[in-house]
């Protein structure tokens, strides 16, 4: 469940099944070099997407943020995320993440605040500090002082905001300040499960130790790799786009201390990470892992541009229609 | 000339959509949001997504803003819209240069948009560029005052109307594009088919 921040409405939804929500993500609106295309299509199928997870029951969809990447990686994803709120009448919509240091927080703040109140509470504000040097240069910020511009972010995004917000880390410092504010955690889908584990750990600790701001446990969301497939054909196929997807990481030079993630410097030993910690398998299978994490929300990871077409609508078709089933079946029966 | 709508200060979301809806449906060339500062491109998207033919003026808050930021924005709203994005900016010439430049596909500060906007260049203009004209419930006197703004050459008018919008597209639209405007062919269509 999310625990805090949530409308009455959004609560209301929620309590209607047991178990944790399923969304999809990451929606990018790139045109790369392994796929390009044109952007106007790109951003029309977002809004299909988003129809199509909505009419298959799934819970949200997520969307990413970058800047001055070659590939149009979307820069701006407040108008985006209104748009596909616009298309739809339930399925949540989240940024995971809006990198906040690269934004004037009083804009922000007014944005989500107009999408919340359109939406009757369906957006989500996902935050990330950001770490490419370029995206800091543009916004006329000094990439040094990113933690400082993070803090006073959130700290007018927490006064001034009504969304639920979500804070993406990449270390167990940032997770603690986090469950320090009573702030939703939202985990990259590249780390393994023992990582993954010490974040959710350090954020609810940090929670309870800072007097449980907000009363209830902040609610942890948790991108996954993972792709249903029935054959050991499509599996191998599954796990190439999987890998390959993290290329566009190793051009913006993502890594993360102490996590076994750098796709700047150790692309190969961190894609094989990656693979390591994918569930590609039938929905039975997927659910079954799925349910060993502690979490509110798993957001699939499946947005990228390598399957083709149909195949990433059939997976969104199979994760509404078989995954949510079973994950709510096991929720309900723990 | 072209007709644009004012919905900037229609307060509720929903009139907002509706009428941008009605305006795309009998024709009007394009219609006019804002938001609040950080929220004008996020409303003109939710427009967008609903809507497909009519042009999206947005009134965007430029005097705070980080000119690459705003620039971003709009790159996305033109690629949502596809391609029906224009802009009134609200700020010192400066930033409006250089929005307009990015939106132009020229670099700033050895920048350059990304994505691009769907246009070659995203128009911007500046609050007096575009004349505005609040109609009254006299069509004598709006018929006057689009005539004048039509024969002053001025490309676009923004109005502000509260009535039907099948009447100001009946009424209106053709006299502004055109100065021989047969006005007894919308009178004779307002027997045949009376606008309720």
């Amino acid at each position: 469940m999310l625990r805090r921040g949530v409308s009455r409405r959004e609560r209301s939804l929620r309590e209607q099944h047991c178990g944790m929500d399923m969304g999809i993500g990451l929606w990018c609106l790139q045109s790369t070099a392994t796929n390009p295309r044109a952007f106007e299509r790109a951003y029309q199928e977002l809004t299909e997407d988003a129809r199509l997870a909505e009419n298959s029951g799934i819970h949200s969809l997520w969307l990413s943020e970058h800047h001055a990447y070659y590939d149009g990686y979307c820069p701006a994803l407040l108008p985006a995320a209104s748009a596909v709120l616009a298309a739809t009448n339930q399925l949540q919509v989240g940024t995971g993440v809006l990198l906040l240091p690269l934004h004037q927080p009083d804009r922000v703040a007014n944005a989500a605040n107009i999408l919340h109140t359109q939406s009757e509470g369906r957006f989500h504000l996902g935050t990330g500090m950001g770490y490419r040097p370029i995206e800091f240069a543009i916004k006329d910020q000094n990439i040094s002082q990113r933690l400082q511009l993070m803090n006073a972010g959130l700290d007018t995004l927490q006064a001034t905001v009504n969304t639920p917000i979500w804070v993406g880390v990449t270390s167990e410092k940032a997770a603690q300040r986090a469950g320090r504010r009573g702030l939703g955690l939202f985990i990259s889908g590249a780390f393994s499960r023992d990582v993954v584990n010490a974040l959710i750990a350090a954020h609810r600790t940090a929670w309870e130790t800072s007097g449980s701001p907000g009363g209830t446990p902040p609610p942890v969301g948790l991108l996954r790799n993972l792709w249903i497939v029935d054959t050991e054909a499509e599996r191998r196929k599954a796990v190439e786009w999987v890998r390959s997807s993290y290329l566009v990481y190793a051009g913006l030079g993502w890594g993360a201390d102490n996590t076994g993630v750098d796709f700047a410097g150790q692309i190969e030993s961190s894609m094989n990470g990656v693979e390591a910690s994918a569930t590609i398998g039938s929905a039975e299978e997927i659910a079954e892992e799925l349910d060993g994490y502690d979490v509110e929300l798993v957001v699939c990871r499946i947005g990228y541009d390598q399957p083709p077409r149909n195949a990433v609508t059939e997976v969104v078709e199979r994760i509404g229609h078989e995954l949510v089933p079973l994950v709510k079946e096991l929720g309900a029966t723990r | 000339m072209r007709l644009l709508l004012d919905l900037r200060d229609v307060e509720s979301h929903i009139d907002r959509r509706r009428l941008a809806n009605e305006a795309e449906e009998h024709g009007l060339w394009g219609i006019v949001v804002t938001g609040p500062p950080g929220a004008e491109c996020a409303e003109a998207a939710a427009v967008a997504a609903l809507t497909d033919t009519v042009s999206i003026l947005v009134d965007v808050d430029g005097n705070e803003t980080h000119p690459t930021t705003l620039a971003e924005e709009i790159a996305v709203l033109d690629q949502i819209s596809r391609r029906r994005t224009m802009i009134i900016f609200r700020g010192s010439p400066a930033a409006r240069t250089k929005v307009a430049d990015l939106l132009g596909g020229l670099p700033s500060d050895g920048f350059i948009l990304s994505p691009p906007p769907a246009q070659a260049s995203v128009p911007v203009y500046t609050p007096e560029d575009i004349p505005e004209a609040k109609l009254a419930d006299n069509a004598r006197q709006n018929a006057e005052v689009v005539d004048q703004h039509r024969d002053a050459n001025s490309p676009f008018l923004i109005v502000s109307w509260n009535g039907p919008i099948k009447e100001l597209a009946r009424h209106l639209v053709g006299r502004a594009a055109s100065p021989d405007f047969p006005q007894m062919i919308a009178d004779l269509a307002d027997q045949i088919d009376p606008i309720d």
